[in-house]
């Protein structure tokens, strides 16, 4: 604080306080913990209420009229009953306007077993795809680190670069396109005569929750490997040339000099890859077309934009929170980095 | 492939079975091609299919060459409407995220404290969390202030984590920053402003610029966490996205092209303007 105050003073360190602390407050933590309130209550609302205030109202009248019938002696007793309905009408009517709410844990343990099995589908599809991704994409990482000369290396990077900067929604549609009822596999499938267009005897791809992993898996394979390549690419040549000097083999190498040095890197990799599969609304939204299964993610926008049911829907997003945070942590103690290491 | 092992990359392995096929490399090379093969052959097909004259995107069955889909595009008010919101938004992301990511990146590279490594994560936090649940989070915490969702709930969900990839950009920069102009500044009489505005500033300027950059285009870009705080709004690529489900075209498709052709020319002018310097660099 001092070393910040020395530098830039009172009135530009305050200013820099605040809008961190803005920041802080107004576009993360107050957000996760309204979710995370929203998440724990729901709404008790009861069924009867609307006829429970419809009776209530033609009792009214009906005893309005009484006092205006009543003998002169018998108007107080009427009026106290008015007065009585008068005051459960309006007590009636706040719990419909606000109706009472009910805190506990019921949004996440009343899942059903159908949502339950698409949460852990999505989860295990999205380490899947991590797995995938880190095999697919660590030697090609190592590649253009450490093997390609450094102008072909270059153009490799930019032939990353290029479809990791083309919006994921085009390039998923891509794969709709290739996996689509009369696309690109079963066109060649006609050609080779094992399908038929005539009598729908295609093969549908995208019925299958295997369309949404190859989608995921494109989608998201680069994050793998920017990381990765980065820090590989600091590592000393020296070191491989030493340790393939005194005989180490290829596998030695990875194992005890490049992995350990990529750790960084490979964590980072897994982490994103993982948080972007199992957080993917895109992915599953365009490959199924809303059509076939849903996935979590699409379960989450259902709850919000077309059952009204915001608390559950709260409660589905922070359950995907608590799942990538333990998959970050459990990268952490894996890999042995620090939240430092994580995102550089 | 003997040049690639010749250079002395992975070499002794090449010496020691001299004359012979490196194996390995051939197989390594085969297999980046490959993988090359996979980034790029369905970005064609789909942009092959916008030139395709048949009403649905489609490379297989193909009724000739058109322009067509490029003519229809040009006269869709929602997707250009969607274009003018994008481009709003991403100038609102640029002027939010950029301020908070030097401010934050301020803090921490001067900040010896030790809930450094905590404010440090809860920075961070928003690039590890699903792109849902941003927007989701947005949209519960404004909605209780009566906000709901529209251009405005999606510059800030957006600004959340794209402030955090301008704080680490600050922060590199920052590491690399030598203190000692800072100071002869304020030593030789300026104030803290006056510094700042003409010696930190300065310094900071190319990450300003990347800064802008990068927020432009993750803006631009998203979509997991604008489709839940856009409302009834719609920007370019919700607009897309709401294509899959009702009418869907060959003009998606010459989005894709023309996002494919902007990509491409940026990047390769990128990489000839970086290779450019190195050049430089190693000549010097």
């Amino acid at each position: 604080m001092t070393d910040l105050l020395r530098s830039y003073g009172r009135g530009l360190s305050w200013i820099f306080v605040s809008l961190t602390a803005f920041w802080i407050l107004v576009l993360i933590v107050l957000p996760q913990g309204f979710m995370l309130e929203t998440s724990l209550w729901d709404i008790n609302r009861d069924d009867q209420l609307g006829m429970k205030i419809d009776r209530a109202y033609s009792d009214l009248g009906l005893l309005e009229y009484d006092v205006t019938a009543a003998a002169e002696a018998d108007k107080p007793a009427i009026q106290a009953k008015i007065d009585a309905l008068q005051s459960e009408i309006a007590d009636l009517e706040s719990q419909e306007t606000d109706p009472p709410r009910e805190y506990g844990i019921q949004n996440y343990t009343k899942m059903s077993s159908l949502h339950f099995m698409i949460f852990v589908k999505s989860i295990v599809y999205a380490l899947m795809v991590t797995a995938l991704a880190l095999v697919v994409c660590y030697p090609i990482a190592f590649a253009i680190a450490k093997v390609a000369p450094p102008q072909r290396a270059a153009l490799m990077l930019l032939g990353l670069v290029i479809p990791y900067a083309i919006n994921e929604l085009l390039r998923v549609y891509a794969w709709l396109m290739i996996l689509d009822y009369q696309g690109v596999i079963n066109s060649v499938l006609m050609w080779l005569g094992m399908v038929e267009f005539a009598d729908k005897s295609w093969i549908p791809f995208l019925e299958y929750s295997g369309s949404v992993f190859v989608a995921l898996i494109y989608a998201y394979v680069l994050f793998m490997i920017f990381p990765i390549y980065n820090t590989v690419d600091t590592l000393d040549r020296n070191q491989l040339e030493a340790a393939k000097d005194l005989g180490a083999s290829t596998f030695k190498i990875h194992w005890r000099i490049v992995i350990p040095h990529a750790k960084p890197g490979i964590a980072v990799g897994c982490i994103m890859t993982f948080m972007l599969s199992v957080g993917s609304y895109s992915v599953p939204q365009i490959m199924t077309r809303g059509k076939s299964g849903d996935w979590f993610s699409q379960l989450i926008y259902r709850q919000f934009f077309e059952a009204q049911s915001w608390n559950v829907g709260a409660a589905y997003s922070f359950s995907l929170v608590l799942v990538c945070l333990a998959f970050i942590l459990i990268m952490m103690k894996v890999f042995k980095v620090g939240i430092r290491d994580i995102a550089k | 492939m003997a040049v690639t092992t010749a250079d002395g990359t992975i070499g002794p392995k090449a010496r020691a079975d001299k004359g012979g096929i490196a194996w390995s490399s051939v197989i390594l090379n085969c297999y980046i091609g490959l993988f090359f093969i996979y980034l790029f052959a369905p970005l064609a097909v789909m942009s092959l299919a916008a030139f395709n004259a048949y009403e649905y995107p489609s490379v297989t069955q193909w009724r000739g060459w058109t322009l067509h889909w490029f003519g229809e595009l040009a006269q869709d008010d929602r997707i250009l409407q969607g274009i003018v919101n994008s481009l709003t938004v991403a100038v609102g992301v640029i002027v939010v995220a950029l301020p908070l990511g030097l401010s934050g990146a301020m803090i921490l590279t001067r900040l010896n404290s030790r809930y450094n490594n905590m404010l440090y994560a809860v920075l961070v936090s928003p690039l590890l969390m699903p792109g849902i649940v941003l927007g989701i989070s947005t949209l519960i915490f404004w909605g209780r202030a009566g906000v709901s969702g529209g251009l405005f709930l999606t510059v800030v969900a957006q600004a959340s984590f794209v402030a955090s990839y301008c704080m680490l950009l600050f922060m590199a920069r920052l590491q690399r920053q030598d203190r000692v102009l800072e100071e002869a500044a304020l030593d030789l009489g300026a104030s803290s402003f006056f510094m700042f505005r003409r010696v930190t500033l300065p310094f900071l300027r190319p990450t300003l610029i990347t800064g802008a950059v990068i927020s432009f285009l993750q803006s631009i870009e998203n979509y997991n966490t604008t489709v839940f705080a856009i409302g009834g709004d719609w920007t370019l690529v919700t607009e897309i996205g709401s294509r899959f489900r009702f009418g869907l075209s060959p003009v998606i498709n010459v989005i894709g092209v023309l996002f494919v052709l902007v990509t491409i020319v940026a990047a390769v002018a990128y990489t000839i303007h970086k290779e450019r310097e190195r050049k430089r660099k190693s000549i010097r």
